[in-house]
């Protein structure tokens, strides 16, 4: 969990103290600095991910294409078959391995984490520099390996890596200390670079830099101000472009700024695709599909039985492995099968046409849908004209690709699910405009419905709203399709919360993640602090002996993490975290070895954020039997002004002063000022409103 | 002089009389009438004057001299006219099959040569540019427009790459690939009665040939070598249908089943032999007393 409110402890007013002017000037100037540094490494992370995936996927298609047409007419296509799925799964086998015996939190498509993140929950090692590297490379080997995945997602896990990494000016995995931006070595700090970072990642994924700012503003609502958005939208801005002009020198025209994200929607042309007033009923129609609760109802069943039986690494790569070897027999399969042929668009030379069994002149129209990477896919199906997409196909490819998308989240991989769900919508929108024009003979150009079938199955997928739709009108550079878009989106997401929560709700749920929404449940004014607090509360005396600071720490049945600081007869003066008391036991910093310590330096606010953020455990602080007896002085170090409330406060008040300041603690105290318990976000989070009326929750212990 | 000379005089007036009024009707032609059959893109000119050169009238010598043509440009203009009606009489009936490159490229040229005098800066004999007068006095500029489309179409047809430089032959490679075409054709036709099975197997090889070397053409092709692959490809795949056959669906629908069936074995055997794991839940610590818990349905997840 984070530490977002601040402790105002004397060693912080000392060191303000002595600050100047031009010291927070320069503070201010650096922030500047480190979100443009962040938007230009996540720019160019998105780049290199791109180059790497288009270069080794055409060396497979290739291999793949030829080996094909070299068995069409002779016969032994089953060899190619095999051949596909012998590269798919070799690809993904990397991928999985490195996942799931290295790091296993870099699974998935890293949304959930950072989700969590911005709310104040820390996961365990989700923005350390090694998940970084392996979601890395894992995205680009399950994107190369063939699977239903999109490489959007993991864009935005990297990014706020790459922002928590920068903004401390040091790396614990490199132990290298580069001496700078020591002040922003603290949760507070951290977590609104970490914003910054999401947003660059949302950005560079989509090339939408105002949807990047608003998905980093509905996850970590409340901690806003003007200047933290201004400089979250710097980042953005700096991180699109950033990619937008490497990837046109990759592709040989340098400033020609054509590549905002890594999936590029194609440009909609507004006279060619207006839609009429009388549409509108018919995108709400569209959006009120419940494909997208289909899909997470799916996968949350295989998501607990995944956790309850595949839960060994071995077996997490063999199931990956699996599942990439059903993708590439899947598709071998349909279009082999498939009978529809249609001769080439002029539009399509860099896509990999197969022929088969067509007449000479005609491909495969099948293959244009599978053989081909899904950003391809889905631009066809929103650009091109009327009438190349035989319904067959188009439908046997919804349901297949559906089966195959809700099989693959989940598994051990790095992968996002953002491209899929967009691919499937766009095939079965794309399946109601032919389906419209042939039955009321209107014009309908298909491409329009394709991206309204988008964005309505991606809606209720993921249930954003805001972010997504800013993000949708963005990539498709018009903003006449916003109003249709948001309508749709809004329609997904009333229509699918009666069923069940968004896709990314549904994991962060199955992890038992203490996940705080936007309002406390309706109905719960009844309920009363004295109700939701954690009672008894461990507290320590101001001046308390080392010898039960240590037992306390150590006591293992509970992990607390913070302790009321009590003057006698339990009143309270203070709050002070176990991370400042390890600090405190690492340097020694006893009453009876104040005399020595004239000698040696006095602790400084700099020695606690050396140790962050990993601080050790109080396993490795070793204390002697006569220091145990030594007394500790907490005065200084506690937070002397900790936020407080009465017994009587409503659940709804407690849960808004969380939400709005990011505590982690909150101390209830009776009227004669006298610790009576403690709430902290696992009791917040219990309470949901479910369909029976208010509802407790347990949480298992992770 | 005597009655023959009046007379003369008489005829001559009534000439030039009769040739004002009718220049007058000429000007104020709609579109459609009284044009020539066989040339489409000549300016409205009456009739009475149309002839291989234009014979400026005595009466035009009233109009102030800047907006006369000269005799020069007005030359050029009639050569161009010429020219013009001669490549679309070769071009149209060179439609289908598509021959626009193989068969025209002679009238291509030589419009091309009198398009670039019009054009061109040098100025004429009597020290005036044909281009400005003939080309930008007007908003039409009909001139340009035509020989626009024409160059147009020359371009999309891409028959530069079929015909050698300065318009002079069909290149080799053209050539090469129209005598292979003819041989397959030929072939055809020999085989053509009867069973077309085989005329697949005999004209395979000549056919594998035309493909291959349509292939090694891929990048310099024109439109008529385009063409002329698609009607042969077209004949050989929908008419005689000689594509391949679908063989060893078996061998696929085994593979593919069988890779379908493993992940179904994995998770039965993950379901039955792995240990289910077990999740420790955390209950709060909670003053006991309340029991308006009784409102709260505890849920065992």
């Amino acid at each position: 969990h984070l530490d977002y409110d601040n402790s105002e402890n004397q060693l912080f007013l000392e060191e303000e103290r002595r600050m100047s002017f031009t010291g927070f000037r320069c503070l201010e100037i650096s922030r500047w600095l480190i979100c443009g540094l962040i938007g230009v490494l996540t720019g160019l992370i998105a780049c290199f991910i791109d180059i790497v995936v288009e270069k080794v996927a055409r060396y497979k298609y290739e291999a793949i294409k030829q080996n094909i047409e070299r068995f069409t007419e002779v016969g032994g296509l089953s060899i190619s078959l095999i051949l596909w799925a012998v590269l798919n799964f070799s690809f993904v086998m990397v991928g999985s391995i490195l996942v799931a015996f290295f790091e296993p939190v870099a699974a998935g498509s890293g949304i959930p984490q950072i989700k969590c993140y911005l709310n104040g929950v820390k996961i365990p090692r989700v923005v350390r520099l090694k998940t970084l590297v392996i979601k890395v490379c894992g995205v680009i080997c399950s994107v190369i390996g063939g699977l239903a995945v999109g490489k959007e997602g993991p864009m935005i896990h990297s990014g706020a890596v790459v922002a928590a990494g920068v903004s401390q000016g040091r790396s614990t995995t490199l132990k290298k200390d580069l001496m700078i931006f020591e002040y922003f070595r603290r949760d507070t700090e951290k977590r609104d670079f970490v914003s910054a970072g999401a947003a660059a990642g949302v950005s560079a994924a989509f090339g939408a830099p105002v949807g990047g700012v608003l998905f980093s503003l509905e996850e970590g609502a409340s901690f806003w101000n003007q200047m933290l958005t201004w400089r979250i939208f710097f980042a953005s801005m700096i991180s699109t472009f950033t990619l937008n002009f490497f990837l046109s020198i990759s592709h040989n025209n340098t400033g020609d700024l054509s590549n905002p994200g890594l999936i590029n929607f194609g440009r909609f042309e507004s006279e060619n695709l207006n839609y009429n007033l009388y549409e509108i009923p018919l995108f709400i129609a569209m959006g009120a599909i419940v494909l997208g609760a289909l899909f997470n109802f799916l996968n949350y069943w295989l998501t607990i039985f995944r956790i309850r039986y595949v839960h060994r690494p071995c077996l997490q790569v063999m199931e990956a492995m699996l599942v990439a070897a059903v993708t590439a027999s899947v598709s071998f399969t349909m279009i082999y099968f498939s009978n529809d042929c249609q001769p080439l668009d002029s539009e399509h030379a860099e896509e990999y046409p197969l022929q088969l069994f067509c007449a000479d002149g005609e491909y495969n129209s099948m293959a244009t849908t599978f053989f081909n990477t899904p950003e391809k896919s889905v631009r066809s199906l929103f650009h091109n004209q009327p009438g190349t997409y035989n319904p067959l196909t188009l439908g046997l490819f919804t349901i297949t690709y559906f089966f195959l998308a809700c099989w693959t989240y989940g598994l051990a991989v790095s992968a996002g699910v953002f491209i899929p769900s967009l691919l499937i919508g766009a095939a079965w929108g794309r399946l109601c405009g032919i389906w419209l024009a042939s039955l009321a003979s209107i014009w309908a150009d298909p491409g329009k419905y394709a991206l309204i079938g988008a964005a309505a199955q991606l809606g209720g997928i993921v249930r954003m709203t805001l972010s997504l739709t800013v993000i949708l009108v963005e990539a498709t550079g018009n903003v006449t399709y916003g109003l249709p878009i948001m309508l749709v989106l809004l329609t997904a997401k009333i229509v699918g919360d009666y069923f069940q929560e968004g896709l990314y709700d549904i994991h962060i749920k199955l992890q038992s993640v203490p996940f705080l929404h936007w309002e406390a449940p309706a109905t719960s004014h009844w309920l009363t602090t004295r109700e939701v607090m954690s009672s008894p509360v461990t507290c320590l005396n101001r001046i308390e002996k080392v010898g039960t600071i240590v037992d306390v720490l150590s006591n293992t049945s509970t992990n607390h993490n913070g302790f009321p600081v009590v003057v006698q007869p339990s009143k309270l003066c203070g709050l002070i975290l176990r991370s400042q008391l390890i600090v405190l036991l690492k340097h020694k910093v006893f009453v009876e070895l104040a005399g020595s310590r004239l000698t040696r330096r006095k602790l400084q606010l700099k020695d606690f954020r050396d140790a962050y953020p990993r601080f050790p455990p109080i396993q490795s602080i070793h204390v002697s039997q006569d220091e145990r007896e030594c007394l500790m002085d907490l005065t200084e170090f506690m937070n002397p002004t900790p936020y407080t409330v009465t017994q009587e406060t409503s659940l709804p008040r407690v849960f808004k002063l969380f939400r709005a300041l990011g505590l982690r603690h909150l101390v209830v105290i009776d009227d004669a000022n006298r610790v009576v318990g403690l709430v902290t976000r696992k009791d917040l989070a219990r309470y949901h409103l479910g369909k029976h009326g208010l509802e407790e929750l347990h949480l298992a212990q992770t | 002089m005597s009655l023959r000379g009046n007379c003369l005089i008489f005829v001559f007036f009534v000439i030039n009389i009769c040739a004002f009024v009718n220049c007058d009707e000429g000007t104020s032609l709609d579109s459609g009438d009284q044009v020539r059959p066989d040339s489409p893109g000549l300016p409205r000119v009456p009739s009475s004057l149309l002839v291989d050169s234009f014979v400026p009238l005595s009466l035009m010598s009233s109009f102030p001299e800047d907006l006369e043509i000269s005799n020069h440009c007005l030359e050029l203009l009639s050569i161009f006219s010429q020219r013009y009606s001669d490549y679309v009489k070769c071009l149209v009936p060179a439609a289908r099959p598509v021959r626009v490159c193989t068969k025209c490229y002679s009238g291509y040229g030589s419009l091309l040569n009198a398009y670039m005098n019009i054009s061109s800066d040098q100025m004429g004999p009597s020290n005036e540019s044909c281009r400005d007068s003939l080309m930008r006095s007007d908003r039409l500029m009909l001139v340009y427009v035509l020989f626009s489309n024409m160059q147009d179409l020359w371009e999309k047809s891409n028959c530069d790459f079929c015909i050698t430089e300065k318009f002079q032959g069909v290149n080799n490679e053209t050539t090469h690939f129209m005598k292979n075409l003819n041989q397959t054709l030929s072939c055809f036709e020999k085989y053509q009665q009867g069973n077309h099975t085989e005329l697949c197997k005999n004209c395979k090889s000549s056919y594998k040939g035309l493909n291959e070397l349509y292939s090694s053409m891929e990048k310099t092709l024109c439109i008529d070598v385009e063409d002329a692959m698609n009607m042969t490809r077209i004949l050989w795949s929908k008419n005689f249908n000689c594509s391949m056959p679908r063989g060893e669906t078996v061998a696929v629908i085994a593979v593919s089943s069988f890779m379908l069936f493993l992940p179904i074995i994995f998770y039965l055997s993950s379901f039955l032999h792995s240990e289910q794991k077990k999740r420790k839940l955390i209950h709060p610590k909670r003053m006991k007393s309340y029991s308006s818990l009784m409102n709260i349905q505890d849920k065992r997840s």
